[in-house]
């Protein structure tokens, strides 16, 4: 039952995006289209879950037991950093097609929020380690309906007559207000 | 292409507007939209940053010729992560109330782009002063943004500034200012406002 | 030194340095750190309780501890229970302080809350939501009174006010404290609290 809110809280309630406000250096340049923005999701899903078990273990293995916490910060981002290298490494070899889908994003997912931001939240919050995992999918699937939602949306802004200051990252900003907006009507559905 | 040597003054004046890291480059949102929905939050990351930044190209300046090329990044990393962490403990340290409000967006300062962004496009590429006025300069440009953003935030959220009462209770409080949506849309509006402030100056200058 | 010795020994050099550099500032803070944490959750169980002037833990689980209150007599006053639950838009973290039988809610403060500025946040106003929580009944479980009424003793006994526009701040907190008195019961039954005088 209690990962069942974490999953809820993590999609809509407190949505990634839409709540913590991470993930949008990349949001914004990505976000145009909705194929590239599934990808985009797909591969950040993939390292955030990855970062969950990882940041996980170092934190209750490593940092912990030997009083080691004013590493967190370093140790976290240098996982991140290293996983994502090897991520895309393995998917260059395994997998081309799926390197050209989704390897071309992991390069920009090292610097953002989301990763870090999942492992730090979720140290914060003190999961145990299965909450950890349902708390970093939760993460990936959230964020990448934030970003899918954005790119509908900002498909069909390419075709609306946009006043000149506004164009870019002005109206994608209030465009992710107004969903923003929405997303808060979802609050208070666990009861 | 030739780069024109800029003078110091322009050097940090540069980060204040015409490549103001938020609404020019916009670099460091996550934290803008986070922490702007008080002045004091505003206040306490604004220094946070400006720390980070300002040690840290300093210390990638300082190192540049010596660090080979294929590990600069995670050099650079580990070198932005330390100050990071220093600011983050001493805030928990001696302001336990302001770092609980910050939430994990003091830490999250390690991927804000603004910081790795100035070390791989100058700081490692310039002389130590250069880069500290770089630094100094884009630091600047990021406080007055989210200063901006936290005034306008707390004044039309809560009534107040830094806490203290402004406006009167005729004022019913915009809560939206103090949310997410707020947040969003203030930004959009504020980086919507300097672009037309820019084509303005762009205007004005094509005509003799 | 050839490229390869050199990215090592930098990596190396970077490594070493940052790491004694943190760990002396790991150092520094810690116990401050450390105190802050301690003292809040000291603040919070010494204040629920009126005239209390130590707390001791006994018990600790997830979002769940009991601490002893006593006076400087060294006399049991009451318990002071910290309890955490979901709330409307995140988690609630609350201090509930009762007598020693577990039979009257003495006071309530809330610790951590994330609810709407201006409607939910209102439950840590003391004059909108805490004080109607002073000396209630909680031998049968506490209800909610809609619409809220202004005098404290329009109330019943084991009734408390919800917050106009949040009810479901207010039910949240409701149910959390609901929830702890409870386990403090049952903990009780099972010996598990000292009830030394």
């Amino acid at each position: 039952m209690n990962l069942l809110i974490i999953f809820i809280s993590a999609v809509l309630i407190n949505n990634f995006v839409f709540y913590y406000f991470l993930g949008l250096c990349p949001y914004l340049g990505v976000s145009r289209k909705i194929g590239p923005s599934i990808s985009m999701g797909m591969a950040v899903t993939f390292v955030l879950s990855l970062t969950a078990v990882s940041s996980w273990m170092i934190n209750h293995w490593i940092l912990i037991p030997y009083g080691l916490d004013y590493l967190q910060i370093v140790s976290f981002i240098l996982v991140i950093a290293a996983l994502v290298q090897l991520v895309e490494m393995f998917i260059r070899k395994v997998s081309p097609p799926l390197y050209q889908a989704m390897g071309i994003y992991l390069p920009l997912i090292t610097t953002n929020c989301v990763i870090m931001g999942l492992a730090l939240l979720a140290a914060m919050k003190n999961y145990n380690f299965l909450e950890t995992v349902v708390f970093g999918v939760s993460a990936g699937i959230g964020f990448t309906l934030a970003i899918v939602l954005m790119a509908a949306i900002r498909e069909q802004l390419e075709l609306a007559d946009v006043p000149r200051p506004l164009r870019g990252a002005a109206i994608a900003l209030i465009t992710a207000g107004i969903i923003s907006l929405a997303f808060m009507g979802f609050s208070g559905i666990i009861k | 292409m030739t780069m024109a040597q800029k003078t110091i003054g322009q050097e940090f004046f540069k980060g204040l507007w015409p490549e103001n890291p938020v609404t020019r480059q916009l670099l460091g949102l996550c934290s803008v939209l986070a922490v702007s929905n008080a002045v004091i939050n505003g206040i306490a990351m604004g220094l946070a940053v400006t720390f980070v930044l300002v040690f840290s190209s300093f210390l990638v300046s300082l190192v540049r010729k010596i660090v080979p090329n294929q590990v600069r990044i995670a050099s650079f990393i580990v070198i932005i992560a330390s100050f990071v962490t220093i600011a983050d403990r001493v805030l928990a340290a001696y302001f336990p109330q302001l770092s609980k409000a910050m939430g994990p967006y003091v830490p999250l300062i390690v991927v804000n782009c603004i910081i790795l962004g100035r070390a791989e496009a100058f700081a490692s590429k310039n002389k130590v002063w250069p880069s500290l006025i770089d630094a100094l300069g884009m630091s600047g440009g990021y406080v007055l943004t989210l200063l901006l953003m936290g005034f306008i935030r707390e004044l039309l959220g809560n009534r107040t500034i830094l806490g203290a009462q402004i406006l009167g209770q005729w004022f019913e409080p915009w809560v939206v200012m103090l949310l997410p949506p707020g947040a969003f849309i203030m930004l959009g509006l504020i980086i919507a406002i300097s672009n037309f402030i820019e084509f303005k100056i762009k205007e004005r200058r094509r005509q003799p | 030194m050839n490229l390869s010795t050199r990215m090592i020994v930098v990596l190396t050099a970077v490594g070493l340095l940052s790491g004694s550099f943190l760990a002396i500032v790991g150092q520094v803070t810690k116990e401050r750190i450390i105190f802050n944490k301690r003292h809040e959750i000291e603040m919070a169980a010494l204040k629920v309780v009126p005239g209390a002037r130590s707390v001791k833990m006994i018990y600790e689980e997830r979002d769940f501890a009991v601490f002893e209150d006593r006076d400087e007599a060294g006399h049991l006053l009451g318990y002071a229970l910290q309890a955490a639950g979901t709330g409307f838009q995140d988690k609630i973290v609350l201090e509930i302080g009762v007598n020693a039988e577990l039979t009257t809610v003495l006071s309530l403060t809330i610790i951590e809350q994330k609810e709407t500025p201006g409607l939910g946040a209102k439950i840590t106003s003391e004059e909108d939501f805490l004080r109607y929580w002073q000396n209630r009944d909680c031998t049968k479980e506490l209800t909610l009174r809609k619409p809220p009424v202004k005098e404290p003793g329009a109330l019943a006994s084991n009734e408390v006010n919800a917050i106009t526009g949040a009810t479901i701040s207010s039910r949240a907190v409701l149910n959390i404290v609901n929830e702890a008195i409870k386990k403090a019961r049952q903990l009780k039954t099972e010996g598990k609290l000292s009830g030394m005088n």
